[in-house]
């Protein structure tokens, strides 16, 4: 069989090239954008998540089994920061012979998770009258 | 060998959580409690998967998984910067006018001279001294303006400035000009300087100019006179290109400016060439002359006299081609003037983006 270099080859290896080249620097770019926009998410997931009283561990692991990974480095200064704004309340308890700081939402939390939900709707709704215009 | 592994991963969470204590920026007590609480969960819960103990290198995945602890610690803490992104752009415009544009002349033009004044004859030495200074003075000025910027972010101010703007203060709008080549720019000011530093060097070391023949010849009468003329020429040519660099937007400077030198050094070269005949002491001898030292040897009188021929006529060929550039630049500058005053007042436009 002759094995020689057709136009198709030539062109499909430059078109694989090519893409590879831009298409890693696209999916990077993209993975950069899918984190951000996770990141809008997080505070609502998280509140709605402690309307249930949970810890640290367990909270990562519901978020996580829901899709919404996050790492215990921005967990834990965001479970401050909320209850420092005076959405969350916490309480250490002794549980299986260990300390463990449990959070739930204040009644302050309560009210803020329901017009975040309410604004997350609105902002859904503008989005899809966008994409159908689009 | 190993530990028994039910010490281990304990162990080693304890040294994490100690590292990341260590880099936390104030103590995080309750953070970190709660950190090692959700590593601990994390081992038991991956123990009770495998329904074993886990060994130390399984822990050490967990641990790796949760990040650096000097990044993790980084998170627990507020954001916090230096110079933050309001003053940054303010920072750097500081930086920049201080280092370059002001002490960086200001020992080239006069803590360089003082020193080369003051050095009793060692030129050489002056020179690096002053490079030397230059270089120690960079740092303490760059290290008092990064303090003075960093105390500023500290306490706020720049939120007293923001409030103060107001739109009418900002300044009027600039016509889009082509503007002077930066690089030509640049190199013409290094050149600069390296050619003022030669001629600085060049009567205490006669060999920059004439080399091997300096151990026979030496500058003649004319030097003395136009040496100073000659100095002042080349420190024009220095502040011209600074003027450039600091002022791009002045697009008369340039033209106006060449112009200018190219008249300057015209007058000197014609002072030159008219006191090139007149010979003194019976010899003529302008620009070189035999050195003291040297033998009165026929061969180093030729040697003179076709030196200093040669240099006449380099001169004379100067003065023909700047007059011819006089011409040019001279028509170049009324071209830009008449350009400047037929153009009708007009709103500049944005460039395009």
């Amino acid at each position: 069989m002759k094995n020689h270099l057709t136009n198709y080859t030539v062109y499909r290896t430059v078109y694989v090239t090519y893409y590879m080249a831009n298409g890693t620097y696209s999916a990077e770019i993209l993975e950069n954008l899918k984190l951000e926009l996770r990141r809008g998410c997080l505070i609502v997931a998280v509140l709605a998540q402690l309307r249930t009283e949970q810890y640290g561990y367990t909270l990562r692991k519901a978020l996580a089994d829901d899709g919404l990974a996050i790492d215990e480095g921005t967990l834990y200064p965001l479970l401050r920061r909320l209850e420092t704004q005076g959405l969350l309340v916490s309480q250490w308890r002794e549980e299986e012979k260990r300390n463990k700081r449990f959070y739930r939402l204040s009644p302050a939390g309560e009210q803020t998770l329901a017009l975040l939900l309410e604004e997350w709707q609105n902002i859904n709704t503008s989005l899809s009258k966008i994409l159908q215009e689009a | 060998m190993n530990t028994s592994s039910s010490r281990n991963p304990k162990e080693l969470v304890d040294r994490y959580l100690q590292a990341v204590r260590f880099w936390a920026p104030k103590p995080q007590e309750d953070l970190i409690a709660e950190l090692g609480e959700d590593l601990r969960s994390q081992i038991e819960a991956k123990e009770a998967d495998l329904g074993r103990p886990l060994d130390q290198g399984e822990v050490s995945a967990i641990l790796k998984a949760c990040g650096m602890p000097m990044v993790v610690a980084s998170r627990l803490g507020p954001k916090r910067y230096l110079i933050g992104p309001a003053l940054y752009p303010i920072y750097k415009f500081v930086l920049k006018m201080v280092l370059l544009w002001i002490l960086v002349p200001v020992f080239l033009f006069i803590v360089g001279p003082t020193n080369v004044v003051n050095s009793k004859g060692d030129w050489g030495l002056a020179v690096l001294n002053t490079f030397g200074n230059l270089w120690t003075g960079l740092f303490v000025a760059a290290g008092v303006i990064t303090l003075v910027f960093a105390i500023l972010e500290r306490t706020s101010a720049h939120a007293a400035i923001e409030c103060k703007w107001d739109p009418l203060t900002l300044p009027p709008l600039q016509k889009q000009e082509r503007k002077p080549s930066l690089i030509k720019t640049v190199c013409e000011l290094g050149f600069g300087v390296f050619g003022l530093i030669w001629l600085l060097l060049v009567p205490h070391y006669p060999v920059l100019i004439l080399g091997p023949a300096a151990s026979f010849l030496k500058a003649g009468s004319l030097w003395h006179t136009f040496y100073v003329p000659v100095l002042l020429l080349g420190v024009f040519g220095l502040l011209r290109s600074g003027m450039i660099l600091a002022r791009p937007q002045w697009t008369w400077l340039p033209t106006l400016s060449q112009l200018l030198q190219t008249a300057l050094t015209l007058v000197v070269l014609s002072f030159m060439i008219q006191a090139v005949g007149q010979p003194s002491h019976g010899t003529w001898a302008p620009f070189v002359a035999l050195a003291d030292t040297a033998k009165q040897s026929a061969e180093y009188i030729k040697v003179a006299a076709i030196v200093n021929a040669s240099i006449l006529l380099s001169l004379a060929g100067t003065w023909l081609g700047l007059c011819i550039a006089g011409v040019i630049q001279t028509w170049e500058f009324m071209r830009y003037v008449r350009k400047r005053r037929s153009s009708a007042p007009q709103t500049a436009s944005l460039p395009a983006q």
